[in-house]
């Protein structure tokens, strides 16, 4: 694909670009957190099926990615890169970019153990270092789709898509958004929030800076970059699912009755 | 024209809508005569752009009512049709016409099967009217089979955040999630009517796979010191948080 990334084995970067004040925010909370992402990231890499979110909803049901075989796929935001390792297992070409080398280095280890090579790329999905239309999917999951501005990095998506190349992200649940409580406390059901003005948030107990959209901003952000909305699927816990680790992500009871999670599918107009 | 087969909501909405057409407009249409303007706050068309500009265009509003919109939008060039579901709203708007001194068809009919031609109209549009009152997945491939290519589809009507908060004990909305919003559909209101709704996503695929793209999503923000007939006071504080009213715009491929 004519890019300028590194094979694998070493860490390329835009160490000299200047990060938004956010981004730099979020990549010292993800270079703290980045320790307690080892264990999810090394279970993950070992397992092949390849599921979206704090459900583990498998893609096979939700079917929200075109076929990957031979096709140029990013990840946004991948942090230990195991949506793009099951991507290149599926036969893509990927890159994954992330802002913070804690995780990186994660899925550089990773990539060794299981003898699966592809270019990370220290960046930003804010600014990132590779060329326009050089990509068939872009992708991200609690990655720059969380963490990163959409009005910053919904454009430079669309610049790496080719026509007809496809978007996809997952984003926490509109509705749970407006019902989220403080770190480590389960959404009820009270809306603590407006829905109108969404857009960027702090929280305390988080040192990190979340971007969260209504959907008729999300819907128009897409389109005035060239992205026709194809799909927002809406996941639902799955019955009698087990409780995850993420509370603050809602339970499984409140999971079953509102979306937590939300999968936009997009694609570049011809 | 009249169509005979009405699904069991339809009848019900028929029912409805012919019981309490005249009360509805003396509490209405004072409020609603501000010519071409949209929803709970009548807001013009001038700020919103919903429909850009109709001149010669066919247009069909889904649940005529009085018949203002149409008559809105014959002043503006276009060549309106009036559709609705009750003959009483649609005495309303001969009436209006007359008084009027003009002229257009009116269409006894529910949205969701419209006996109009296939791919005869330019645009159509709804200011809430059928759509809150019909089945979703019947009146969307309808309206997507009487408009012509590159046709518009555009109207308002509630929101998934506004149903799902709606406490009907205290038959008002609350800052509570009152009920779920996975299977969205269908509300049988204490009122006898029967209305509808749809989760987003569901909305999203129902206008993909009938041959739609999806243009925009404008959730209606009251604007300042706006009055509504339809809503109290308490409920336009309300609207000014969360979204009370969205007009989906979508476009015939």
């Amino acid at each position: 694909m004519g890019a300028q990334v590194a094979d694998g084995a070493d860490l390329e970067g835009a160490a000299h670009v200047t990060l938004s004040e956010h981004a730099q925010r979020n990549k010292e909370a993800w270079t703290g957190y980045a320790a307690e992402y080892v264990a999810s990231a090394e279970r993950n890499w070992a397992d092949d099926e390849m599921t979206w979110g704090v459900w583990s909803a498998p893609e096979k049901e939700l079917r929200a990615l075109p076929d990957v075989a031979g096709k140029d796929v990013v990840e946004l935001g991948c942090g230990t890169a195991y949506i793009s390792a099951w991507l290149a297992r599926r036969g893509a070409r990927v890159t994954g970019v992330d802002i913070t080398p804690a995780q990186l280095e994660t899925a550089q280890r990773l990539q060794a153990q299981h003898g699966l090579e592809f270019p990370l790329l220290e960046a930003s999905a804010e600014d990132v270092p590779l060329p326009d239309g050089s990509f068939d999917l872009v992708v991200s999951e609690y990655g720059a789709s969380i963490w990163a501005d959409p009005y910053h990095w919904i454009p430079e998506a669309s610049r790496l898509l080719r026509p007809g190349g496809e978007l996809v992200f997952l984003v926490n649940g509109t509705i749970l958004v407006l019902a989220f409580q403080e770190q480590e406390i389960p959404p009820d059901e009270q809306l603590r929030r407006p829905y109108f003005g969404m857009h960027r948030f702090e929280w305390p107990g988080d040192d990190a800076i979340d971007f969260h959209l209504g959907y008729g901003d999300w819907i128009r952000l897409l389109r005035d970059n060239g992205l026709q909305v194809e799909d927002l699927i809406e996941i639902q816990a799955p019955e009698g699912a087990p409780p995850h680790r993420y509370e603050a992500l809602a339970g499984p009871d409140w999971a079953r009755r509102w979306p937590s999670e939300e999968i936009w599918r997009a694609r570049k107009v011809a | 024209m009249s169509s005979p087969d009405l699904t069991e909501h339809a009848l019900k909405n028929r029912e409805f809508w012919d019981n309490q057409s005249d009360e509805y407009d003396e509490r209405n249409a004072k409020f609603i005569e501000r010519g071409m303007a949209w929803g709970l706050w009548q807001i013009s068309e001038a700020e919103l752009q919903v429909l850009g500009d109709v001149e010669g265009k066919d247009v069909l509003d889904l649940g005529c009512g009085a018949g203002d919109w149409c008559r809105s939008l014959l002043r503006a060039g276009a060549r309106p049709v009036g559709l609705d579901n009750s003959q009483a709203r649609l005495d309303r708007a001969r009436a209006g016409n007359e008084a009027a001194g003009v002229d257009f068809p009116l269409v006894h009919a529910s949205a969701e099967a419209i006996p109009l031609e296939d791919a005869s109209l330019d645009v159509v549009m709804a200011d809430w009217g059928a759509p809150t009152f019909s089945d979703p997945y019947l009146f969307v491939p309808e309206v997507a089979r009487i408009l012509r290519p590159g046709g518009l589809f555009a109207f308002t009507g509630g929101t998934p955040l506004d149903w799902i908060t709606f406490d009907e004990g205290a038959d008002s909305y609350s800052d509570r999630l009152q009920r779920p919003y996975f299977g969205l559909h269908r509300w049988e209101t204490p009122e006898g009517s029967v209305e509808f709704m749809l989760p987003i996503g569901e909305w999203i695929r129902l206008y993909r796979r009938s041959g739609f793209v999806i243009e925009d999503l404008i959730e209606v923000q009251p604007p300042e010191g706006a009055t509504s007939t339809y809503r109290s006071e308490a409920e336009i504080e309300w609207a000014r948080k969360w979204p009370m009213e969205q007009i989906w715009k979508v476009r015939r491929t």
